[in-house]
């Protein structure tokens, strides 16, 4: 991959990561308070926890290691992203931390 | 001269050998015109259509503000007052705000990015045709007195048949869904344009911000609008049909609408405000003599808020009754966008504070935009907040809200597009003078309406009620409210006359008039109609800042690629998406009626549908599949190479996946697989929220469906085979290869439907939605075959030269996608009869 290419996958990566997060949360979210009751409250927080993680990783790793090369304002792109992204994720799985279930 | 002087060695259409460089690009004398197909006129069109229907929905707002002038008014009956604001917001979002941003997209991306048109020209124009006709079909409910009733969103089960019998619901849900048509294929083009059609040199980071802005817009575009497509055929069919998906008592949904509906219906805010913001990040820099401040920034602002504004949607729907924990999640990513908006802002306000602003007309929509953007925003987190929506919901509060989003956002930065770009359009400057006035008479007069409306809301007022009784607290407020209406009107009104009368009577626009940085300022306005002479090499973001040799020669004899080639096809040339390096030369299409007539089939297909005239529709659908087979029917020009100057030889298009056509066909794909991923949606969801209804649903037959993926894996393969063939020039295997690819295709198709027999799509909305993904996993399988059997018949006609296999790898690709959804849907299938579907 050219100097660029890598930036501009360092750009998209906590995009999709967060996507994948979003999907992931809300699908847990779905799955456990909706009237079917496919998974318990433990469950979802388990799973939560694991994809949380997983999609943080995939964000920090565009900021702690922005690739050099190509261009200095792509690599501030990719190195902010990062980080609004992360926050993001923390923000998506918050709800979890706070309610203890359904919450009616 | 070298290259001008050999003869035209190329293969493919001859064209306009005969014509010069101009007369090649010249815009058709006469009615002619209409078959202009060049990024110019057709992003032209888009403007100005966009624009009435901006005026025609502003008159209707005024109707409103004069209905609620004063209390217990009787101007408007109660259900012209419903159809008043109903068409005023479907105008407002689906007609006007979309389509004239985009409109100035296609007008200024080539011209920012180095390009003399965009890459599908054609597409271009039967994007504008579809826009056209939805609007008409949606503006012509009026004439039938049919006018859409049920608010701009059309909730079920108000629009159902029970409860909205007659056609206005149809009016609304066919002409949009064809207006909509247009909003894809313009996000499409935009894609490819931007990503391969770009000067030389002109990498990523070098783009002009308003490139970055439209590029992610259109991405979503692409996969925001799908939710809705989605969602309207559904319940056009749930209407048409009797087909339940919105129905509880038979297992659906009505919140599965609101779902659809908001999926769609947040990101569109977004889609809505970016390129306005893009606009107001090109103009700004250019009136502080500073480059924009925080480029990186804003790439990260604009990718962020891009994806994050898909997690928001269920904030339409506080109210409804979901989940404590779903509302949190939503809650928390709406209250996360105002990050990237923030950041966004930020980055203007820094370049505002970079340099000394000239207080320019423009200038000054750019502080209205500020102030006013960020004032929607402030009460945009207000409402994000759970227990404050409940307060707030369907009152006025929310009605402030929107339009200090959307005016704000969207129309005072248009408004200022207007002034800076109307050389581009007319040649003349606008007057500063009446431009003052226009702005002050639009900044007061939407504040005292507006402003107040956020009051009235808190004091109770409902939105979407035609009166109100007196001694409430609001008359003074309505009244208040209904004269700044006025006052606004006013403005625009002044705007209108402005930019006629400076079409006679404007100051001539000198060559780069504002002293801007970006390319479309170089040639004095009105640029030619091929855009570039010569297309230059770029080497920074300002190319006219930094590039001072470009302003200093005429433009026309600015040195660049492509100067003196004279094939006499329409040319430019495709870049590396990434690196912007010149990589092939596209030859583009000339003016042509075959769009045209395509969307008018469209139209014949939908209008009929409306008049329940289906032996009418189904000759509308012939016309425009056979237009789409003359579309395509082009002798391909791949093949040769061509001397492009300054030491680049480039050949005629490239196949590989760089190439103009795969990158289309790749966004084309996002489309369809956001299509797709809608009804899955559609279908977990009715699964999920009603195990009892799921439970009472037969069973597909597993075998069949079974079979039909295997038969899906083969397309894929196949189409992937083929390609190989194709690659290699062996030209017998690659037909009959082509043919097996088809032929497979029809096996998933057949096998996919008789797994689902047993499942009678009357009797339930899970059932129904079954066959909805094997209907739509069909018209995929039939898009293939159609191009399959297309390419085998062009190869067996001799049409197909050594290394012209463009169309053969293009194919493989869509195989592989629908490959994928044949699999998935027989995944859902087996699970289905394994799992029970209860
Ligand atoms: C030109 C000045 C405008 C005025 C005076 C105005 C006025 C109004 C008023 C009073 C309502 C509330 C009607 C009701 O709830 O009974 C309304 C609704 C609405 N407006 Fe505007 N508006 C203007 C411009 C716009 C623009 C530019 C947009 C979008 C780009 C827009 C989008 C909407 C939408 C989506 C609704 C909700 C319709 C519904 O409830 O179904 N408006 N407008
Ligand atoms: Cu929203």
């Amino acid at each position: 991959m050219s100097p660029l290419a890598r930036q501009i996958t360092a750009i998209a990566r906590p995009g999709l990561a967060w996507a994948a997060h979003f999907i992931a949360i809300y699908a847990l979210i779905s799955a456990s308070c909706a009237a079917r009751a496919l998974i318990d409250h433990p469950t979802v927080v388990a799973d939560a926890i694991v994809a949380t993680v997983v999609a943080l990783a995939l964000c920090l790793w565009s900021v702690v290691a922005a690739p050099k090369g190509a261009s200095a304002d792509l690599r501030r792109a990719a190195f902010w992203g990062g980080l609004i992204f992360a926050l993001a994720c923390l923000a998506n799985a918050a709800a979890l931390v706070l309610l203890q279930g359904c919450g009616g | 001269m070298t290259v001008a002087e050999t003869p035209p060695d190329y293969s493919g259409a001859h064209k306009g050998e005969d014509k010069t460089f101009e007369g090649v690009w010249d815009t058709p004398k006469g009615l002619r015109v209409l078959s202009s197909v060049s990024h110019r006129v057709v992003g032209r069109r888009f403007i100005y259509t966009g624009f009435a229907f901006f005026l025609i929905a502003g008159f209707l707002a005024l109707l409103v503000r004069t209905q609620l002038i004063v209390p217990g008014n009787t101007f408007l009956d109660l259900e012209t007052y419903n159809q008043v604001f109903t068409m005023h917001g479907t105008l407002m979002m689906f007609l006007f705000a979309i389509p004239i941003l985009e409109g100035f997209a296609v007008y200024l991306i080539p011209l920012m990015l180095g390009a003399r048109d965009l890459i599908f020209p054609r597409l271009g124009q039967f994007g504008y045709y579809c826009y056209l006709f939805g609007g008409i079909i949606v503006l012509s409910s009026f004439l039938f007195d049919a006018a859409p009733d049920g608010g701009w969103f059309m909730y079920v089960p108000l629009s159902t048949q029970a409860h909205t019998p007659g056609l206005s619901a149809d009016f609304w849900l066919i002409g949009i869904t064809f207006a909509e048509i247009a909003s894809v294929t313009a996000a499409v083009e935009l894609i490819t344009a931007i990503l391969c059609a770009r000067a030389p040199g002109m990498s990523l980071t070098k783009m002009p911000i308003f490139a970055w802005y439209i590029l992610i817009t259109a991405f979503m575009i692409a996969i925001g609008f799908p939710p809705l497509i989605i969602g309207s055929i559904l319940l056009e069919a749930e209407r048409l049909l009797g087909l339940p998906f919105f129905d509880p008592t038979l297992g659906g949904d009505p919140l599965l609408w609101q779902h659809l509906f908001w999926l769609f219906g947040h990101p569109e805010v977004y889609i809505i405000f970016l390129p306005a913001a893009g606009m107001v990040a090109t103009m700004l820099p250019t009136f502080v003599g500073k480059p924009l401040f925080g480029y990186g920034f804003a790439v990260a602002a604009v990718v962020s808020m891009g994806f994050i504004s898909f997690g928001l949607w269920a904030h339409h729907m506080f109210a409804t009754g979901l989940p404590i924990l779903s509302l949190s999640l939503f809650s928390a990513a709406s209250t996360m966008v105002t990050v990237p908006t923030g950041i966004q802002i930020f980055c203007l306000i820094a370049t505002l504070a970079s340099g000394r602003p000239r207080l320019t007309v423009p200038m000054l929509f750019i502080l209205g935009f500020l102030s006013i953007f960020v004032i929607g925003g402030l009460t945009g987190v207000m409402l994000a907040s759970v227990p404050f929506n409940w307060q707030a919901h369907d009152s006025y509060f929310v009605v402030a809200h929107l339009h200090y989003v959307l005016i704000g956002g969207m129309v005072f930065p248009l408004i200022g597009a207007f002034y800076y770009w109307a050389p581009h359009f007319t040649g003349r400057m606008m007057s500063e003078r009446l431009g003052r006035w226009v702005f002050g008479l639009m900044f007061v007069g939407f504040n005292v309406t507006f402003l107040l409306m956020h009051i009235t809301g808190l004091r109770g007022m409902p939105r979407r009620v035609a009166t109100y009784p007196e001694g409430l607290g609001w008359d003074r407020l309505n009244m208040l409210s209904s004269i700044g209406s006025y006052i606004l009107a006013a403005g625009i009104v002044l705007f209108v006359y402005d930019f006629f009368r400076s079409r006679r009577h404007g100051p001539i626009a000198p060559r780069n008039p504002w002293g801007a940085g970006t390319l479309e300022w170089l040639y004095p306005p009105v640029a030619p109609g091929f855009n570039f002479h010569a297309i230059p090499p770029v080497h920074s973001r300002e190319p006219l800042w930094d590039q001072p040799d470009l302003l200093e020669a005429e433009a026309h004899e600015v040195e660049g690629v492509m100067h003196g080639l004279r094939d006499g096809r329409r040319e430019t040339v495709g870049c590396d998406p990434v690196s912007g390096a010149p990589l092939y030369i596209l030859r583009l299409p000339h003016p042509t009626w075959v769009p045209m007539i395509a969307a008018l089939g469209m139209a014949l297909l939908f209008g009929a549908t409306l008049a329940s005239a289906y032996w009418l529709s189904g000759v509308g659908a012939v016309i425009a599949l056979a237009a789409f087979a003359v579309w395509a029917w082009e002798p391909s020009d791949s093949g040769v190479t061509r001397d492009a100057g300054m030491g680049h030889d480039l050949p005629v298009n490239v196949v590989d996946r760089r190439s103009h056509m795969h990158v289309a066909l790749v966004g084309t794909m996002l489309v369809l697989m956001a299509l797709f991923a809608s009804l899955v949606f559609g279908l977990l969801y009715l699964w999920n929220i009603r195990p009892d209804a799921a439970a009472a649903v037969a069973r597909p037959e597993a075998l069949t469906a079974g079979l039909g993926g295997l038969c899906g894996l083969g397309v894929a393969l196949a189409g992937q085979m083929t390609r190989r063939a194709a690659l290699a020039d062996r030209f017998g295997i690659t037909t009959v290869l082509s043919l097996l690819t088809a032929a497979l295709a029809i096996a998933a198709a057949g096998l996919l439907g008789l797994s689902l027999g047993p499942v009678d799509p009357w009797v339930s909305a899970l059932g129904a939605t079954l066959w909805a993904i094997v209907a739509f996993t069909g018209l995929v399988l039939f898009a293939l075959v159609f191009w399959a059997l297309f390419n085998a018949a062009r190869r067996t006609a001799r049409r197909v030269g050594p290394g012209q296999s463009m169309p053969d790898f293009n194919l493989a690709t869509l195989a592989k996608g629908a490959g994928l959804m044949v699999v998935v849907a027989a995944a859902l299938f087996v699970a289905g009869a394994y799992g029970g579907v209860g």
